[in-house]
């Protein structure tokens, strides 16, 4: 350790000042516009905002879908994480390697796969149709379904990767000193795995939580219109109506669940720990 | 200047922040000395070596060496070198690369630079494994490279920071004798920071023994062995049964118990290594709580109204069972007579 | 989970769900017919060829490559002086320091982007370009910050000290001593800067003017006016040029190591 200040500061308030002025002081006054009105400070846009139905199931769906992809995710995360730790190192390395690949690839891209896929002539519908299970295509487009498969696919990763190493890092004879001891899998997993990889769920399922909530790309291509999240509606409000007020508030709330998701899910693993 | 005042600390003080780890040290080293820092973690000795080094500045006092004041002098300008405890090789460099790296700096060039960097390789034994990175390296051989890179610099003081820390039992014994060698050879004055007694003893020429910041003895190994100044002292060098003095007898955790022998008036504290306990015969007795079997000798810790007392002898002799009463004795003529005591 | 079968089972699964879209993408863009589909409509490369012809697509690759390379090397000279401060000396405030730097990667793009909008290109008249180099700047500092930061905490200080002690200066020190060995590092931050920065959406959706638009903004209005493959096209070839660059850092530097 070094202790000399005044170099310390010269090498580190750049980037300080950068990060300050580019992004922190634009967006702390984005926020504050939410609260002004002609003369005093009021909450008066959350009222109106929340007031409105539209906003009410666009917020509402935004959590549901978040909560939905984070759960779906933490399910098939274990069930992969699991056999990936147990494969031998060279293919642990690859199959995670195959694992990461696609957070490396534009989401734009990554999206648009699923129209090919899911669309009137994608060959979803074209399966159906030629098994007879469907006389005609079936809209999955612009569904909520179809936003749940883009942004679960977009990150699930993140979660497999999380609980690959929450697994890695847990004590290698736990699994089977509790076998030995007489639990069956279902209770080696609530009792040993579970509070042993919370952490790497917490983390994980903080990551997809608010990635899911803040994608812009997925419920833009895959939604439309039809099924806004909360991203989207900002980017009507602002470019339909030029409504800054309700961009600030959805602004708000975008980053004040993301820190409410982290601490929830910090929480919940605490108190199952404390049982 | 005399050689007996080579490098001089006068009245130097070292902090961190608020935090005073040396106080007003006056410490002189002569000229070619082998001198151990000895003293346990947090003494502040590795903070000594670091001002001396001119890694840390003084917040008062001064560091002269060879007769020229070098308290404001940067430590990339100071003819000291330091042997890192973690040898603190440049990993990205090979080991011919690693020694020339000061030499380069000098602007030493050519033929006199590949004279000098291959002579210090081979001082250490290592001229065949010139192109090995660091981590192709045993610890051993990392731990010669680093004094290497530091010797072809031909300092006039060289630092080394407990360099048997980090090497087996074995090697241990290799490189203290390695580096007395070097030492000697090269005649360069050296002083090692180290927390263990036996390599101090074993090593150097004069130890000298800190604690809290301050310097508790300074003096030859048989001083230091023999004739320990304080309790901490005394117990630090193996004198495991150390009392306070008082008149004709010793403070114990039950009272004062009296004591027959001659005393010195000065004398504040008695100590007695285990050998020095005379068992089986005394005035005190104590119950066997513990054994153990050190090879040549056998180790007894006992139960008594004194405390607890470790004894010990030959282990030819006819073992105790746990739990048997003995007799023993604290000879006064055998024990260390201490002229501080309070340092515990 | 005695059965043998269940690992191959559910990677086989998973892999398909993650990575079977790709290869999709790549069949339908190789199709011979006039719209989206697959199997594709018999086999062409005209789909391939015509993103090489679509005046904006080069225009925008143009805008997101500079913006990318330029970015990362702008948000490295901020970050690495700081990752250094952070990691070796101690700075007053640091935890704050280290708060702020790292920000943009807890705010959403979108919010980033409008910001810079409303109060900077507008009330300023910053240029476009300008102002996405600014936003892709901060939003890729974090990463480089993180990055460098974990490989200087590998690094031992003392070498710096040793350094020192055999004739270098600080500075001297650093770029004899530091540099050398977190140059993986520094590399590795800059090919996930560029990636992120290249991928990017969000952050450049309200920074759009006329002729300046990042290429996976200019793909998003593409495919507002035609379903034709050639978005797959690019979309494909954007894949492998993501897949090349991590291979080849894979390869030569053993990428995932630092990320």
């Amino acid at each position: 350790m070094f202790q000399n200040r005044a170099e310390a500061f010269a090498l580190v308030l750049p980037a300080a000042i950068f990060a300050g002025a580019i992004f922190l002081v634009p967006v702390l006054i984005l926020l504050s516009e939410g609260f002004r009105s002609a003369d005093s400070w009021t909450i008066q846009a959350y009222i109106d905002f929340f007031s409105q139905s539209l906003n009410q199931a666009v917020f509402l769906r935004t959590l549901k879908l978040a909560a939905m992809v984070t759960a779906a995710s933490a399910v098939i995360g274990y069930a992969a994480a699991f056999a990936i730790v147990n494969l031998p190192p060279k293919g642990k390395g690859r199959v995670t390697g195959l694992i990461v690949l696609p957070l490396m690839i534009s989401p734009v891209a990554r999206t648009y796969a699923w129209i090919v896929i899911l669309g009137r002539t994608g060959i979803v519908n074209q399966a159906l149709v030629a098994v007879g299970l469907s006389d005609e295509p079936i809209r999955f487009l612009f569904t909520e379904t179809a936003v749940f498969i883009g942004l679960l696919q977009l990150f699930l990763p993140l979660m497999i990767i999380s609980l690959i190493s929450a697994l890695e890092n847990m004590p290698r004879d736990a699994v089977p000193a509790a076998r030995v001891l007489g639990a069956n899998w279902l209770q080696v997993f609530t009792k040993v795995i579970l509070p042993l990889t919370k952490e790497g769920l917490v983390i994980g399922g903080t990551l997809v939580f608010t990635g899911s909530m803040t994608a812009y790309i997925t419920p833009a291509i895959l939604g439309g219109s039809k099924v806004l999240m909360l991203e989207t509606l900002l980017y009507q409000r602002v470019t339909m109506a030029n409504d800054f007020v309700s961009a600030s508030v959805i602004a708000l709330i975008l980053i004040v669940m993301a820190f409410a998701a982290n601490l929830l899910l910090k929480r919940l693993a605490t108190a199952r720990n404390k049982r | 200047m005399s050689d007996s005042r080579f490098l001089c600390l006068e009245k130097m003080t070292l902090s961190y922040g608020k935090n005073v780890a040396v106080p007003d040290m006056d410490l002189d080293i002569g000229k070619g000395e082998l001198v151990a820092l000895l003293g346990p973690s947090g003494c502040g000795k590795t903070t000594t070596m670091r001002a001396i080094a001119g890694l840390m500045e003084p917040a008062s006092g001064k560091i002269v060496l060879d007769g020229t004041d070098i308290t404001r002098v940067p430590a990339n300008k100071r003819p000291v070198g330091l042997v890192f405890q973690s040898y603190a090789l440049f990993p990205h460099l090979n080991v011919y690369e690693n020694v020339a790296f000061g030499l380069k700096l000098m602007g030493v060039k050519g033929s006199e630079l590949d004279k000098r960097v291959i002579d210090g390789l081979k001082t250490v034994g290592l001229s065949q494994y010139a192109t090995r990175k660091p981590a192709e390296l045993s610890g051993g051989q990392q731990q010669r490279v680093s004094l290497a890179r530091s010797m072809v610099m031909e300092p006039k003081v060289l630092l080394l920071d407990e360099p048997l820390s980090n090497l087996d039992a074995r090697l241990r014994l290799e490189m203290r004798t390695e580096l007395q060698r070097v030492q000697k050879e090269s005649g360069v004055t050296m002083i090692f920071v180290t927390h263990d007694q036996v390599e101090a003893l074993a090593m150097a020429d004069r130890i000298i023994v800190m604690l809290d910041g301050h310097i508790e003895q300074i003096g030859t190994p048989e001083d230091i062995y023999n004739h320990p100044v304080s309790d901490f002292v005394a117990d630090f060098v193996g004198f495991e049964n150390v009392f306070e003095r008082v008149g004709n007898t010793i403070k114990t955790a039950n009272g004062d118990v009296a004591i027959a022998g001659d005393i010195d008036d000065a004398t504040k504290g008695l100590a007695w290594r285990p050998s020095m306990v005379t068992l089986g015969d005394g005035p005190f007795e104590g119950t066997v709580r513990g054994t153990s079997f050190a090879g040549g000798t056998r180790e007894y810790l006992l139960d008594t109204p004194l405390g607890q007392i470790k004894a010990e002898c030959d282990a030819s002799l006819p073992a105790h069972d746990f739990g048997a009463v003995l007799k023993f004795d604290l000879p006064v003529h055998k024990a260390a007579q201490l002229a501080r005591t309070g340092s515990l | 989970m005695s059965n043998k079968l269940y690992a191959p089972i559910i990677l086989l699964l998973v892999l398909t769900f993650l990575i079977g879209p790709f290869i999709i993408i790549i069949a339908a863009s190789l199709s011979a017919g006039e719209t989206l589909s697959f199997p594709p409509q018999g086999l062409s490369l005209r789909w391939v060829i015509k993103v090489f012809e679509v005046e904006s697509f080069r225009a925008s690759f143009g805008v997101s490559m500079f913006l990318a390379i330029g970015g990362t090397i702008f948000a490295l000279i901020l970050g690495i002086p700081a990752s250094y401060a952070l990691s070796r000396y101690k700075v007053p405030g640091a935890e704050t320091i280290r708060t702020i730097v790292s920000s943009p990667i807890i705010v959403p793009g979108i919010i980033v982007g409008l910001a810079l909008l409303r109060y900077f290109v507008v009330p300023f008249n910053f240029g476009i370009l300008f102002a996405l180099f600014l936003a892709h700047t901060a939003l890729i500092l974090p990463y480089a910050v993180r990055v460098v930061s974990a490989s200087l905490t590998n690094l031992r200080s003392d070498i710096e000290e040793a350094a020192v002690l055999l004739g270098c200066s600080r500075v001297g020190a650093f770029f004899r001593v530091v540099m050398p060995n977190i140059r993986g590092g520094i590399l590795a931050a800059f090919i996930l800067g560029f990636v992120t920065s290249f991928n990017q959406v969000p952050v450049s959706l309200f920074l759009s003017g006329p002729g300046v638009r990042t290429l996976p903004i200019d793909m998003l209005s593409y495919m507002e006016i035609t379903y034709d493959p050639s978005v797959a096209a690019l979309s494909a070839l954007l894949a492998f040029m993501s897949l090349g660059i991590v291979f080849l850092a894979e390869r030569f530097l053993g990428f995932s190591r630092y990320v």
